[in-house]
């Protein structure tokens, strides 16, 4: 899928700041979405993809990320090639845990969050209708 | 790359961060924490005026902080926190633990 918006990266820290600007250009590019639903996509997006950075060999992952604005939802697409996902989606730890939130924050702020392993590369479908 | 100001007011210690405190930047905060409580500096407020968005990797480090803090005796506040933070706080039920002051000055009251 081509996305109306699309990054092609490396898995490491320091490229997560292309999925902020991309989320800003569709800040600017779509001024009739709830400032809400993008700032929870955000949020959603920003975990999953520092999922894919800590769980890959350092340095040598790649990703492809896709958004588009649809009517009614925001769609996203993200496509790494890292290992397959070990744990399950998990729920919200205790509230005293340093760590454990990142999968957990992203399926509350989606309205739909889908992992699959497909060949060699991990797929993930973030849904987030607009209020 | 997210900076980290610490200043004083009276015996609490501020620490504004400016930037995103996400999975680069936390590993920052959570130095200047770790300095102050070796210093002896156990009431923190943690200003997030200047913080735009924050990652589970930001929380893990203001809970690691609250947690560093309070076993030295002291404790950890947050002031100023934007709507996204605000958003998160609320949906990972840390805004129990760490409960959001509208400003510095406000967490400072009655320190």
């Amino acid at each position: 899928m081509d996305g109306e918006y699309r990054v092609e990266t490396l898995a490491v820290p320091e490229t997560l700041n292309l999925l902020h600007d991309l989320l800003d250009r569709v800040r600017e590019d779509h001024p009739d979405v709830e400032r809400t639903d993008l700032m929870l996509f955000e949020t959603a997006v920003i975990e999953i993809t520092n999922n894919v950075v800590e769980h890959g060999p350092a340095g040598t992952i790649h990703y492809s990320f896709t958004l588009d604005v649809e009517h009614d939802r925001l769609l996203g697409h993200l496509c790494d090639g890292g290992p397959p996902l070990e744990k399950p989606l998990r729920t919200m730890p205790h509230t005293g845990s340093e760590n454990g939130r990142g999968l957990a924050l992203a399926r509350i702020a989606l309205d739909d969050l889908a992992y699959q392993r497909v060949d060699e590369h991990n797929e993930w479908t973030m849904v987030r209708r607009r209020r | 790359m997210m900076q980290v100001h610490t200043s004083t007011i009276g015996d609490a210690t501020v620490l504004s961060c400016d930037g995103r405190l996400t999975m680069v930047a936390a590993p920052t905060l959570r130095s200047a924490i770790d300095d102050a409580v070796s210093d002896g500096r156990v009431r923190l407020v943690v200003d997030l005026a200047g913080t735009s968005f924050v990652d589970s990797s930001g929380l893990g480090a203001l809970v690691a902080g609250l947690k560093r803090t309070r076993q030295a005796g002291g404790d950890l506040r947050i002031a100023s926190a934007q709507e996204q933070v605000r958003m998160v706080l609320n949906l990972t039920n840390l805004d129990r633990i760490l409960e959001p002051f509208d400003s510095v000055g406000d967490a400072v009251h009655g320190w």
